[in-house]
């Protein structure tokens, strides 16, 4: 089986709510991808559909190029870890694995192995009921591990984990993305994707506003701006506007230059003698870069909170506005 | 953050693994077992079954009065009163006669008519096992064996043979003629039927137990019991007294016959009717019986009565079966479930499977030890053969009775399982499952007869007709009391009833499991 997720034109309403709509994107083995939006944007309700608990009103949800019904022996295809609360409270964190390896005659020993794991080894042994959010987080991973399968599917991982829960489980998902299989995480701040995520799928409202390499989104979010310290500002202007570069003065001794790269600053400035004390290429986080991504869609809507129709893509947000318009002076129906 | 690196797709190092509906059924029990307020489920609902049992045993005693019922030839208890009118048939011959004029009559009072004693019962309508018609009995002793073709008054003419044996003849009329003839040949009676008295139509042939050497041959009536039952809620009365009926033969012929007709009472009736003054030679009279022929229907089911703790056995069990499926839906585990094993109707089928027969050993155990403990008990109370005949574990019956009680457990918590998942709410699931099997239980207290019996074979609680480990007779005449533990239809067809309910909720919850998001 090929190792990934494959969302095409995938559409499901609830009632009168549309949770998704014409959602397209495809995850692939060996990196992995965050899939992020604000809380209801429809993050579980694609995870629900991929997973054949939830049947699509519109388009495909495949993995491996095939429907979730159709899998053979799921749990070797597909981990998922949906809802950390999803076991029943009386039951030992080891049993609730064991059930789980028994549907797929899986041995216990792979049981043990995966609490080690996790690190849960002694408090398997303890109901499930007395657990940690952070514990029930790793039973819940452990669990998607049973069938060592190439596709996982984690629902908010990091939600309830303590500091060191986090950095544990940014590194365990790098590990399993590098072993070749397809990573799909879902978190609703950009920020715990941080260091962890390759790849980002953003959605808002259950249409897609961004499928990007992370890489890229940081780059076009931090331009090419390099911030310098000098106690000679006019100097350093001058030396610099005339290789090119735009420079705007943020303060009394710093300056932010758009147009050179950092070693090129360097080498004017000291060819030049002018004094410096800091010269640093400016770096977006990732959370800066999904609030400029999304900015435009959170306006849109702050404003909007009565459309019939909700579009929080970016950029589709102005059409949809236009569309309203024209919809509310009588003329919607020629469009 | 790394740029995306393509390395070789993730294969595995696990044995392969399996998904057959054999891991399925493993990981269902493995859950099952792995709630150890489950565990205390179960073992309550055990206990509750047999303390309630031995507690209803202990409570029901029967008292010594009453004169003793005659022994047939099965050393089981039966009634035997008749008038007849007979002579002595040494070997293989045969009896004919012509009854008519079958009609019921007053009622006599019991205890033979004494002042003071209990008043006569009339209901103004013939019992329909008043019947007239020729016997040839093993001798003139109460509990005997015997043959006989008779006219009843509503179930037509009858072959019956050592009181607990009936074959149906033709339809006939109360009030038409019917010829009957019963023809003995070695140890086998041979009935007929006619008309006319030329048409002979054979009604069965059939060898009783004790008819040897030689026997009586003649002439009989006897009367079906009087009942009047009123039921209210609170409380049934029920008014048994002896009928009373009469019928006149002619062209009486015993072939093989002694002859030296004589006229005699057997058993114990409570009126002593005389045969009006006619020759009886002549073959032509007006025979007038009161007194029943037939098996004794007991009104007390001892193995029942040692199993009566299930219907309160069955509430835990049936929580058990609901929780086994709402807890997954409480804590929203029915995902982790699914993707686990996507097909959900082969989900259900294994939960039902699992949980049946985890609560069919429960209910055995429990089914084993209520019968056993209470059995001594109820013999200790009075219930002493042959009236009530002694019971052991192994008799058919008994056996039926018990595996059935398990059986009936098991399939009520299979349709609590079914109703768990069609409704996904702990609570309501629990409050209808009681409500199908508890609220019929306290309503055929009070309905009128009919309504009961519809009740209880309609609703599941027809399951506990499986219950039912003593004999009934058709041609018994008694009346079937739902406070007796008497359900009105078969065990198996009562059992079956509760399988409908069960399979058909299991059909409705899979159909719905399948088309919903969950």
């Amino acid at each position: 089986m090929e190792a990934t997720i494959e969302v095409q034109g995938l559409r499901k309403q609830f009632g009168q709510t549309v949770a998704v709509d014409d959602l397209s994107f495809t995850v692939i083995p060996g990196q992995v991808t965050g899939f992020v939006g604000p809380n209801g944007a429809g993050k579980s309700t694609t995870m629900r559909v991929l997973l054949g608990l939830d049947s699509a009103d519109a388009g495909r949800a495949l993995i491996g190029g095939r429907a979730y019904s159709a899998l053979r022996r799921p749990l070797t295809q597909v981990g998922a870890l949906l809802d950390a609360a999803a076991v029943h409270p009386s039951r030992r964190g080891r049993d609730h694995l064991l059930w789980l390896a028994h549907t797929h005659g899986l041995p216990t020993r792979r049981v043990d192995e995966l609490l080690e794991t996790v690190g849960l080894g002694s408090a398997g042994r303890r109901r499930a009921g007395g657990y940690s959010l952070g514990m029930r987080q790793r039973l819940g991973i452990a669990a998607a591990l049973l069938g060592d399968p190439p596709v996982l599917l984690f629902d908010e991982p990091v939600n309830g984990l303590d500091p060191e829960g986090i950095r544990w489980i940014r590194g365990f998902l790098r590990a399993l993305a590098r072993e070749g299989r397809a990573v799909l995480v879902s978190s609703h701040l950009m920020s715990e994707l941080e260091d962890s995520a390759d790849h980002l799928v953003v959605i808002g409202r259950g249409r897609l506003v961004a499928d990007t390499p992370v890489a890229e989104l940081l780059a076009a979010a931090s331009g090419d701006r390099v911030a310098l310290r000098t106690s000679d500002r006019t100097r350093a202007m001058a030396v610099l506007a005339r290789e090119g570069a735009t420079v705007a003065a943020n303060g009394k001794e710093s300056l932010s230059v758009t147009g050179l790269p950092a070693e090129r600053i360097t080498a004017l400035l000291a060819a030049g003698g002018v004094p410096f004390s800091e010269v640093s290429a400016h770096r977006a986080t990732l959370e800066e870069a999904y609030m400029e991504l999304t900015r435009d869609a959170v306006e849109f809507q702050a404003t909007d909170t009565q459309a019939s129709e909700p579009r929080a893509a970016a950029s589709q947000a102005s059409e949809s506005q236009a569309s309203e318009f024209r919809a509310a002076t009588g003329d919607g129906d020629m469009r | 953050m790394s740029a995306p690196v393509r390395t070789a797709p993730y294969r595995s190092q696990l044995p392969p693994a399996r998904d057959g509906f054999g891991q399925l059924l493993h990981a269902e029990w493995t859950k099952l077992r792995t709630v150890p307020r489950w565990g205390l489920v179960l073992l309550s609902a055990m206990v509750v079954t047999v303390l309630v049992s031995v507690l209803a045993v202990s409570g029901s005693s029967v008292g010594g009065g009453g004169p003793a019922a005659p022994v047939g030839p099965d050393g089981n208890a039966v009634k035997d009163t008749m008038q007849l009118v007979h002579e002595r048939l040494p070997g293989d011959g045969s009896i004919t006669a012509r009854v008519s004029g079958l009609k019921g009559l007053k009622a006599p009072r019991p205890d033979g008519g004494r002042a003071g004693g209990p008043p006569a019962v009339n209901t103004g309508k013939t019992p329909g096992w008043t019947k007239a018609g020729i016997i040839i009995k093993a001798n003139t002793k109460s509990g005997s064996s015997y043959a006989a073709v008779v006219l009843t008054h509503g179930h037509g003419v009858r072959m019956q043979w050592d009181y607990t044996h009936d074959l149906a003849g033709s339809a006939t009329r109360p009030d038409e003629d019917r010829w009957l003839r019963l023809v003995r040949k070695g140890d086998v009676l041979t009935g007929y039927e006619s008309a006319d008295g030329k048409d002979w139509r054979r009604v069965g042939s059939v060898r009783p137990a004790g008819l040897t050497g030689t026997v009586e041959a003649g002439v009989f009536t006897a009367a079906a019991p009087n009942t009047k039952v009123e039921r209210a809620f609170g409380g049934t009365s029920i008014a048994e007294g002896p009928g009373r009926a009469t019928a006149h033969f002619d062209e009486l012929a015993v072939n093989g016959g002694e002859g030296g007709r004589r006229q005699a009472t057997i058993g114990r009736p409570a009126a002593r009717d005389t045969v009006p003054a006619v020759d009886l030679a002549s073959g032509s009279f007006e025979l007038r019986g009161s007194g029943d022929v037939g098996p004794l229907q007991t009104d007390t089911d001892i193995t029942r009565q040692t199993l009566s703790g299930a219907m309160i056995g069955l509430i835990p069990l049936s929580a058990l079966g609901v929780l086994f499926i709402t807890a997954e839906y409480r804590r929203g585990m029915i995902r982790t479930t699914l993707t686990a094993s996507p097909r959900r109707g082969r989900l259900l089928a294994a939960k039902a499977i699992v949980l049946g027969g985890v609560t069919f050993v429960a209910g055995l155990i429990g089914a084993v030890l209520s019968f056993q403990l209470g059995e001594p008990i109820m013999r200790r109370n009075g219930h002493k053969p042959p009236r009530w005949p002694e019971l052991s574990l192994t008799d058919g019956p008994v056996l039926r009775a018990v595996i059935g009680t398990a059986a009936l457990l098991a399939v009520i918590s299979v349709l609590a399982l079914a109703l768990g998942a069609l409704l996904r709410h702990t609570a309501a699931a629990i409050t209808l499952i009681v409500v199908m099997l508890v609220l019929p239980q306290i309503l055929i207290s009070g309905l009128p007869l009919g309504a009961a019996h519809a009740l209880m074979r309609a609703t599941p609680l027809a399951g506990f007709a499986i219950q039912d480990a003593i004999a009934r007779y058709d041609h018994a005449a008694a009346v079937c009391l739902p406070e007796e533990g008497c359900y009105p239809q078969g065990p198996w067809a009562g059992f079956a009833v509760l399988c409908v309910y069960a399979a058909a909720a299991l059909g409705l919850a899979i159909w719905r499991l399948r088309r919903r998001d969950v």
